[in-house]
């Protein structure tokens, strides 16, 4: 359903140097740097197939999918939607897939959801009686009756964010785009809305790529997972694979009593447990990563209190977060490409 | 293929009149404020002529017959394809284009259709009343054959008009935003309200083969006028708005690949 080859795109950024000097300057004369943003990706999708693509901000995904989508073209490499290059065919392509971009509305801001959808009927072509029959699904299923009459812009965001994705399903399009959809919304609008795309990809066997960092939506949804960072793919695999791969894997994050950057790894654990880079958001926590094969998490921590003061602790089981915080962590491109070579 | 895009085009048209019944007020607004601007150029005209007999050898009825086509054929641009100056800032910049890319049908088009501007409105009435005002003074015979010209020439005129716009508007493509330049450009038409004679000849030629407004009110207007000595040239105003529209839509689709390869 969907091949991808050698995909690449680079941005060209115009740098200027700071104040009115730089702006005059760079009117005569522009720098570009270029920004690999999709680096050499390939992946095989086959229909009915719903894959999670999944990666730190800026890693690529938004760019990939412009690219399926047909609204970017890429520097090299090809793409194939269903026979179709997108960005060739960009029309022809279009009738047959549906996308949701975050916080950007497709339906049109300023009518009444029923007649956004009226709207799309008529450029989707679609049949008056698989329209009214796909409709009443939907409004079951996202709960969107008490909606309709109202202006897209009226509607809360977990509100459009359910008629969004019943527009993006509407024209039963081979191929869904989701690109964040979960992006600030709440649980229960959450499980509505993985309910409602589980719901159909089994009754009209829909080829979903969904991008999010809400786990949860990859565990339920997703049976693959594509990993991208820093523009190239570093893991490909079922969800299962990677869980019995990396199953033995255990984080535990301490908050310690002393400053966290003097923070040395003691002795006795420094051949089998990793330090994880810090993360933006909780600077003050050290994370050890392991395998309980090599150390059970009872002594890691015990000899981490005998070393430090600890103020508290989490330890991360073998979720599909810990895995992933994993692999973007230690950088473990190597091993993961390695593994899916032979 | 074309009944098609008709249809979609009455739909979208629905729509926007709905939205528009809705807020009745910005539309009675809308409407006259821009009547009244119209009224103002026109008292302009008025005042000039209360003082001279003729402009540059051009009567007061003749004038006021180039206002009134200007007026008409501007109301079709402004009616049916204002959203042209928002391509920047509210279709671009936040991201909302690419809405567009992924629908199965034209971009321009859909572009286009997502907006019905109410305004224009009262440009169109009062462009009628004007033409109407004028028509009897022009020293010609109206018969079907000229009512039918008339309407063509206003029809190429509002053409040329958005062949302008639709033009300098691409260049959004490339910039961060190019509404100051189709602004810029805009504002020339204001020239081409008077006979072109009487500008320099630079800017003559400037406004005929350039940028072409002259073909939005003076060149169409002069076919009627008798003796205006333009007739001729006042019968290329189809053919200019005809190539003026190939360019555009030539210069919007590079536009657009522009935007598809670099996707800002
Ligand atoms: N239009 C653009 N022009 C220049 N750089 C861009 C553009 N869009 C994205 N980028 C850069 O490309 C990289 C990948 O961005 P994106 O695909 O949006 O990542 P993600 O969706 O994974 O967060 C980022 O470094 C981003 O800053
Ligand atoms: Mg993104």
């Amino acid at each position: 359903m969907i091949v991808v080859k050698n995909l690449e795109k680079h941005y060209k950024i115009a740098k200027r140097d700071p104040g009115l000097r730089g702006a005059i300057k760079s009117l005569f004369h522009r720098k570009f740097e270029t920004k690999k943003a999709v680096k050499k990706i390939n992946m095989h999708i086959n229909a009915g197939e719903m894959v999670g693509y999944i990666g730190a901000n800026g890693a690529g995904k938004s760019t990939t999918i412009k690219m399926l989508t047909g609204i970017l073209t890429p520097t090299s490499g090809e793409v194939k939607v269903n026979g179709i290059i997108p960005y060739e065919n960009r029309q022809q392509n279009a009738s047959h897939i549906g996308a949701v971009f975050g916080q950007r509305t497709q339906l049109f801001w300023d009518i009444p959801v029923r007649e956004s959808y009226e709207l799309l009927k008529h450029i989707y072509e679609i049949p008056q009686a698989q329209y009214e029959e796909t409709l009443k699904e939907f409004v079951e299923v996202l709960h969107l009756e008490p909606l309709l009459g109202i202006p897209v812009r009226q509607l809360s965001l977990g509100q459009k964010m359910r008629c969004e994705l019943a527009a993006a399903f509407l024209h039963r399009p081979k191929v869904v785009y989701l690109d964040e959809p979960t992006i600030g919304l709440d649980v229960a609008v959450k499980v509505r809305i993985r309910a409602f795309i589980k719901q159909m990809n089994a009754r009209y066997g829909t080829t979903v790529l969904l991008t999010t960092h809400d786990m949860q939506d990859i565990e339920e949804i997703c049976q693959r997972i594509i990993i991208i960072d820093d523009g190239s793919v570093i893991y490909d695999g079922s969800i299962q694979d990677i869980k019995s791969q990396f199953g033995d894997k255990r984080v535990i994050h301490f908050e310690l009593e002393d400053a966290a950057d003097s923070f040395v790894l003691p002795e006795t654990l420094c051949d089998i447990t990793e330090v994880l880079p810090k993360s933006d958001e909780e600077p003050h926590l050290v994370s050890l990563s392991f395998s309980n094969k090599h150390i059970s998490g009872a002594e890691v921590i015990h000899t981490m209190m005998n070393h430090y003061s600890v103020a508290d602790l989490t330890i991360a089981d073998a979720k599909i977060e810990t895995i992933v915080e994993e692999i973007y962590g230690r950088g473990m491109k190597k091993e993961v490409q390695h593994e899916e070579i032979h | 293929m074309l009944s098609r895009y008709v249809k979609l085009y009455y739909l979208f048209c629905k729509q926007n009149l709905k939205v528009m019944l809705e807020y009745r007020m910005d539309f009675l607004l809308g409407v006259l404020s821009v009547m009244l601007q119209q009224f103002a150029g026109i008292f302009f005209v008025k005042i000039v002529f209360d003082h001279i007999h003729a402009l540059n050898g051009w009567t007061f009825y003749e004038i006021l017959f180039i206002y009134g086509i200007a007026a008409t054929g501007r109301s079709i641009h402004h009616i049916f394809f204002d959203n042209l100056w928002t391509l920047g800032w509210q279709y671009i910049r936040p991201g909302k284009f690419d809405r567009l890319l992924i629908r199965p049908i034209n971009p321009l088009f859909h572009f286009i259709a997502d907006r019905l501007q109410q305004d224009g409105f009262g440009q169109l009435f009062i462009g009628i009343i004007v033409i109407s005002t004028a028509m009897p003074h022009l020293g010609i015979s109206w018969g079907v054959l000229e009512f039918f010209i008339l309407v063509v020439m206003i029809i190429a005129s509002g053409f040329i008009f958005v062949a302008i716009n639709l033009f300098f508007a691409t260049l959004s493509f490339w910039m961060v935003d190019s509404l100051p330049i189709v602004w810029t450009i805009f504002n020339l038409s204001d020239f081409a309200r008077y006979p072109l004679t009487i500008y320099h000849k630079g800017i003559r030629h400037f406004l005929t083969w350039i940028v072409p407004y002259g073909f939005t009110a003076f060149y169409p207007a002069a076919y009627f006028i008798k003796g205006s000595g333009f007739e001729r040239m006042a019968l290329l105003t189809p053919v200019v708005a005809i190539v003026s529209c190939i360019i555009a839509y030539w210069f919007w689709n590079r536009g657009l690949k522009a935007f598809t390869s670099t996707g800002s």
